[in-house]
């Protein structure tokens, strides 16, 4: 009888310090505020608020900025930071930089929201799922500018979720377009799918397009004039199983089942691009510096291929992509927070940003200053390009569509179960 | 004659096999030295040759890598968790294997119920336990998880206490051991090669783990993830084609530890067999 | 039901007959040992229950209260534009809810335990020194954790960590599944709540659009597949290498094994990326067959068509489900390796002498005498690494993180013909936060593993094989 006593008693005490280690930290989540809102309609002006916030501001702030973790990347980024804390020199700051791929922000944000970066960089695609979780700041008001004068429409319309502005345009340059190398194709090689599989066969090499992947397959369905929109309630609507649809896969199909088509995910595209296989291939700004290294004199890069669907050249589409700065809901400081993704976008931080990274600018200003062949083919896409609003049920019918379609199985019946699939209702 | 020939036969069968087991690492040491820093899995010998990679992983931490604060902590946290579980794992067995005790068989099956459930599953709630003791981003809160629930793999262990005679634990009784010095005296010897095979696996699971601690690891600074963590993240689209060379050095320098535990421990295989002559 | 009954009685029992300390306890738990002079546990006990008490009511009691709702009161924010400062209220969060509820309620049945058990426990006291006999001092007790209670000071640590990494987030998963947590009931920020067991319902339902339940059967049996026959060939052919390894005529043992030893010490994620290239639709592996004719040799035989230009070794069902289990052979013969040679070494040589005086040959002695020894020592194990390999994330992912299926019935339940169930609805939680969902599929893949394996495994152990080899 006491054996079993004892033993509870050391599972007990046990458990008493832990508990004791936990007691402290539950005191330290939500103390609550109170809600009481002071509403003050006075109009005053940005220069008043942010002096409020200074004269508010007692002792260090912290920061913490998550963006993609590639050199070139972190060292402008703590450049802008440092420059950012140097505008106001009252304040004390600690602004800490965080090494975080943007594909997987979203990820890392959402795993524990109160624990993210105040601040974090992240694409257009990620917008509505970091919105829906409630993990991003709404752009209540702007301070040092105005980003309905200073930067593109599209990319301000794009930043924002169900009427709402959540993000601060960053950079326009997301989305994907043609590479090639202009030492061994044309312009008319590369004007349409058609000629250009026609010369990488004669040529023996490879050109192409990650066919399997929604993100990519979007842009031949669109092109050919078929529509895929997102509802309110997050389920798509789709109709690509009709007359047009049937004869972009087929067409689609067709431009596959040349030798020289290849849909490969990036890590075999980048390995073939470095032998020398790839001699045109549809990718994005991630890839710049790959492709300018192995094309060399010959880089180039133009608007998406023409693709012939029922007898009629149509231009293929794209989706266009953006980069936003994003300010977490859960912010230690919202304020100092707000003020830091401002100075991050600004016209001359983007600037910086173009120069170092060659990404293109969403700010119009610095748009003008930045020229590179990839950002002129993404101009030339641009008019092709929409913005991505589409709901999670798309992506895996897309991918296996693509799939049947590289396999030659294009059928009604294929087409129907696709868009089944992607239009499924959500609960 | 025909005896020779069958032990020639032996071995090149041997060395056949383990050309097969090496070809991978084999291409993963030769990728190590090519100068192409970027992923080209299409060749299996690189076009040039260079031991920049390797200067690179020892001497050139940026914000993306960081190779010797990994190792760093990636030892700590594995040398603790192998400790911390290897015990637990003998303790467990030890119980379950000499000792009856009220419950025992009830305990060993709910215990192997336990381990069926997915663990994928369970990480978020690990999370937010280690967030309410105040241990997320710590070196404690990771070696707690990784060893906390080891006991439950102690089933081969016992398996092989099951072996050792209870004459054995019997004399000692008699001669007025207690149950921990016949544990720690006569026991645990007895059981190297078992004990090595535990000890290597407690070090194995903390030192390759990739997704349990990519949750665990709040902190975004490259010097306080591990290894495998930090290798892992190479492999993003932004980042395989400067660092694909830089990740097939890493992991090979991963390996190394583990095959040095190896062949020390050896040696006690071949004590393993004397071992077994004890019990006539 | 017997038992519980007693245990009540036995309770009763105490208090009724106990004397003023054990009622004292009662309501100070240390009081029992006071009135036996037994100052340090009534001082270990006491603080144990002040320390309890404080927790539960401290820390536990505000979560629990919302047990039944978890939560009600959304979050709300008011950012003021001209102080910039945000406003939040005092918002609930459901997985906290949840979480410490689980814990709370976990507590107060351990104190509870406790509780009745000190009584009990006081109670013997009295009736010991009632008795004349002598009673336990706190050395005697310290000195027992050696002995006769060995067992629990060596299962304690075990447990706790156990019950803190183990248990506590099952319960919690498990609790999830009958809830609507999924990406639109995302906590902090919003509530999830209880919703019976719609979600179980959503499984075993099939529509043109609700495809979970034809994906789940195919994804289920090829699990089962994967677990049985990944687990069968590691273990014979790490039996088999072992022995080969250890044959007396084997020169170099240790370099032999440190060969193979290699190919653990690399992680997974780095050979088995290497792997899949190298099998890709374009890889090394590819490249070899087509020149060496290999591809041809198969379209010849019919298992590729006409117009294939590569073997689909990891991209299409039945060559991928193949070439899973070949690489993960590959992956798994080292490791049963060492068990086994670790095994092997402590063979009763006595027993395959007198069987060689006997005039048994190589095969009779490894059938009928190392297979039952290695199938004594590592049988539960077995099933442990059926398990495992039911639960195999690894090799899976990284073999087939970029696998696309063609089966568009599966693609709208986003899962593919090699997924595991324990891949399945890591993509679902991971890629979709769909938590409902995969706990669900988590808990069906429990029961299954559970089923199949307390069959056989009471057997085992249940059979009294235990003292076979002693």
């Amino acid at each position: 009888m006491k054996k079993k006593l004892v033993s509870a008693l050391l599972v007990s005490t046990m458990a008493v310090s832990a508990f004791v280690g936990c007691g402290a930290a539950a005191e330290e989540t939500p103390a609550a505020d109170s809600t009481e809102s002071t509403e003050e309609t006075a109009e005053a002006s940005t220069e008043d608020a942010i002096a409020n916030l200074i004269a508010a501001t007692e002792g260090t702030v912290n920061i913490d900025l998550w963006c993609s973790e590639t050199e070139e990347y972190q060292t402008v980024m703590k450049k802008l930071c440092d420059d950012f804390a140097a505008q106001y020199p009252d304040v004390d700051f600690n602004i800490t930089l965080g090494a975080v791929s943007e594909a997987d922000m979203k990820d890392r944000v959402l795993e524990d929201v109160e624990a993210a970066a105040d601040v974090f960089v992240f694409p257009d695609d990620q917008l509505e799922a970091l919105a829906k979780a409630g993990a991003l700041n709404e752009v209540a008001a702007q301070y040092t500018y105005d980003m309905n004068e200073t930067d593109t429409p599209a990319t301000v319309e794009a930043a924002q979720y169900d009427g709402k502005q959540y993000g601060y345009p960053f950079t326009a340059s997301n989305g994907y377009f043609l590479y090639y190398d202009k030492n061994q194709l044309s312009d008319e090689d590369v004007a349409s799918w058609e000629a250009l599989t026609a010369k990488a066969e004669e040529l023996g090499k490879e050109v192409g397009c990650e066919t399997a992947n929604g993100w990519y397959l979007y842009g031949f369905f669109k092109g050919a004039g078929c529509n895929l929109t997102e509802n309110e309630d997050q389920s798509n609507n789709c109709d690509w199983n009709n007359e047009t649809g049937l004869a972009a896969a087929e067409a689609l199909q067709e431009i596959a089942s040349s030798k020289a088509y290849k849909s490969y995910g990036n890590d075999d595209l980048l390995a073939n691009l470095n032998d020398g296989k790839v001699v045109a291939y549809v990718s994005g700004t991630w890839n710049v510096n790959a492709f300018s290294e192995a094309y060399g004199d010959g880089y180039a890069a133009t608007k998406l291929p023409t693709f012939k669907v029922n007898g009629e050249d149509k231009q293929m589409a794209s989706y266009s992509g953006y980069k936003f700065v994003g300010v977490n809901a859960y912010a230690e400081n919202t304020g100092w927070s707000m003020l830091l993704a401002e100075y991050l976008t600004n016209a001359t931080s983007q600037e910086a940003v173009y120069e170092a990274t060659g990404e293109g600018p969403s700010n119009t200003e610095a748009l003008a200053k930045a020229s590179s062949p990839a950002l002129d083919a993404l101009a030339a896409q641009s008019e092709f390009a929409q913005l991505q609003r589409v709901g999670g049920n798309y992506w895996t019918p897309a991918e296996s569509l693509g799939k049947n379609i590289l396999e030659g199985k294009v059928s009604q019946q294929v087409l129907d179960d696709a868009v089944a699939g992607i239009t499924q209702p959500v609960e | 004659m025909k005896k020779t020939w069958k032990i020639v036969g032996r071995h090149i069968v041997l060395a056949v096999l383990a050309f097969i087991w090496l070809i991978p690492v084999f291409w993963l040491v030769v990728t190590t030295f090519g100068v192409e820093k970027g992923i080209n899995t299409n060749h299996f010998f690189p076009a040039h040759w260079t031991l920049a990679n390797y200067h690179q992983l020892f001497f050139e931490p940026d914000a993306a890598a960081n190779f010797p604060a990994w190792f760093k902590n990636s030892m700590i946290i594995g040398v603790f968790s192998c400790l911390v579980s290897s015990i637990f794992v003998i303790m467990t067995a030890y119980a379950f294997s000499f000792i009856e005790f009220k419950g025992r068989k009830k305990l060993m099956s709910f215990s192997l119920i336990l381990g069926m459930f997915p663990g994928v599953l369970s990480m978020i709630a690990m999370y937010f336990i280690l967030k309410m003791l105040g241990l997320t981003d710590s070196v404690v809160g990771l070696i707690i998880l990784y060893s906390g629930a080891s006991g439950l793999g102690y089933l081969i262990l016992k398996g092989f206490f099951d072996t050792i005679p209870t004459s054995l634990h019997e004399a000692a009784k008699l001669e007025g051991a207690s149950e921990a010095t016949i544990f720690a005296k006569i026991v645990v010897p007895l059981s190297k090669p078992m004990i090595v095979y535990t000890v290597i696996n407690s070090f194995l699971n903390p030192w390759m783990d990739f997704v349990m601690v990519r949750l665990m690891i709040k902190s975004k600074n490259a010097a306080d993830w591990t290894m495998a963590l930090g290798l892992f993240n190479l492999l993003q689209r932004a980042l395989v084609n400067q660092y694909f060379a830089y990740f097939c050095c890493g992991g090979l320098m991963i390996a190394v530890p583990i095959s040095i535990l190896f062949i020390i421990m050896q040696k006690f295989y071949v004590e393993g067999v004397t071992g077994g002559a004890v019990k006539g | 039901m017997k038992k519980i009954g007693n245990y009540f009685k036995d309770f009763g029992q105490a208090i009724a007959h106990g004397d003023i300390w054990v009622k004292l306890s009662l309501i100070i738990m240390g009081a029992g040992y006071f009135g036996r002079k037994q100052f340090v546990r009534g001082i270990l006990m006491t603080v144990l229950q002040i320390g309890v008490l404080a927790s539960i009511f401290g820390v536990f009691a505000p979560y629990m209260s919302k047990l039944n709702t978890l939560g009600t009161v959304q979050r709300e924010e008011i950012f003021d534009i001209v102080t910039m400062k945000k406003t939040v209220n005092n918002y609930d969060n459901s997985l906290l809810i949840l979480l410490y509820g689980i814990i709370g309620i976990l507590v107060i049945i351990a104190f509870i335990a406790l509780y009745i058990g000190n009584i009990k426990a006081t109670y013997c006291l009295q009736k010991m020194q009632e008795n004349g006999e002598k009673l336990n001092t706190f050395v005697d007790d310290i000195v027992s954790f050696k002995n006769e209670r060995f067992h629990i000071t060596l299962l304690t640590l075990p447990s706790l960590g156990v019950i803190l990494i183990n248990i506590i987030p099952i319960l919690f998963m498990v609790c999830i599944a009958f809830t609507n947590y999924d990406e639109n009931h995302q906590p902090p920020t919003y509530l999830f709540t209880w919703v019976g067991i719609k979600n179980f319902v959503n499984l075993f339902t099939t529509s043109q659009t609700i495809t979970f339940g034809y994906a789940f059967v195919r994804v289920l049996i090829w699990t089962l597949i994967w677990a049985v026959l990944a687990t069968a060939t590691t273990f014979l052919g790490g039996i088999l290498l072992a022995q080969f390894i250890n044959h007396e005529d084997t020169k170099f043992k240790g370099m032999w094994r440190t060969l193979f030893v290699i190919t653990i010490g690399i992680p997974q994620f780095v050979t088995l990326l290497l792997i899949s290239k190298m099998f890709g639709d374009n890889g090394i592996v590819n490249t070899f067959c087509s020149n060496v004719g290999i591809l041809d040799f198969f379209k010849n035989i019919g298992l590729l068509n006409a117009a294939d230009s590569f073997i689909p070794f990891l991209s299409r069902p039945g060559w991928a489900h193949i070439t899973i289990i070949l690489v993960n052979i590959w992956v798994g013969i080292p490791y049963q390796m060492l068990v086994a040679t670790g095994i092997l070494m402590n063979i009763p040589s006595d027993q395959i002498e007198s069987a060689k005086i006997d005039g048994a040959n190589k095969f009779q002695i490894f059938w009928k005498i190392t297979m039952p020894y290695v199938m004594f020592i590592t049988g539960p194990s077995l099933i442990q690494s059926v398990i495992g390999n039911i639960n195999n994330f690894n090799v899976i992912y990284l073999l087939t993180y970029n696998y696309q299926t063609t089966n568009m019935a599966m693609a709208n339940s986003h899962a593919n013909e090699v997924d595991l169930l324990i891949t399945w609805l890591f993509r679902l939680t991971n890629e979709y936060s769909n938590f409902k969902m995969a706990s669900v599929i988590g808990i069906v893949t429990f029961v299954v593993c559970a089923a199949l394996s307390l069959l056989t495994f009471s057997r085992m152990i249940g059979g009294d094989k235990e003292g076979v080899y002693r």
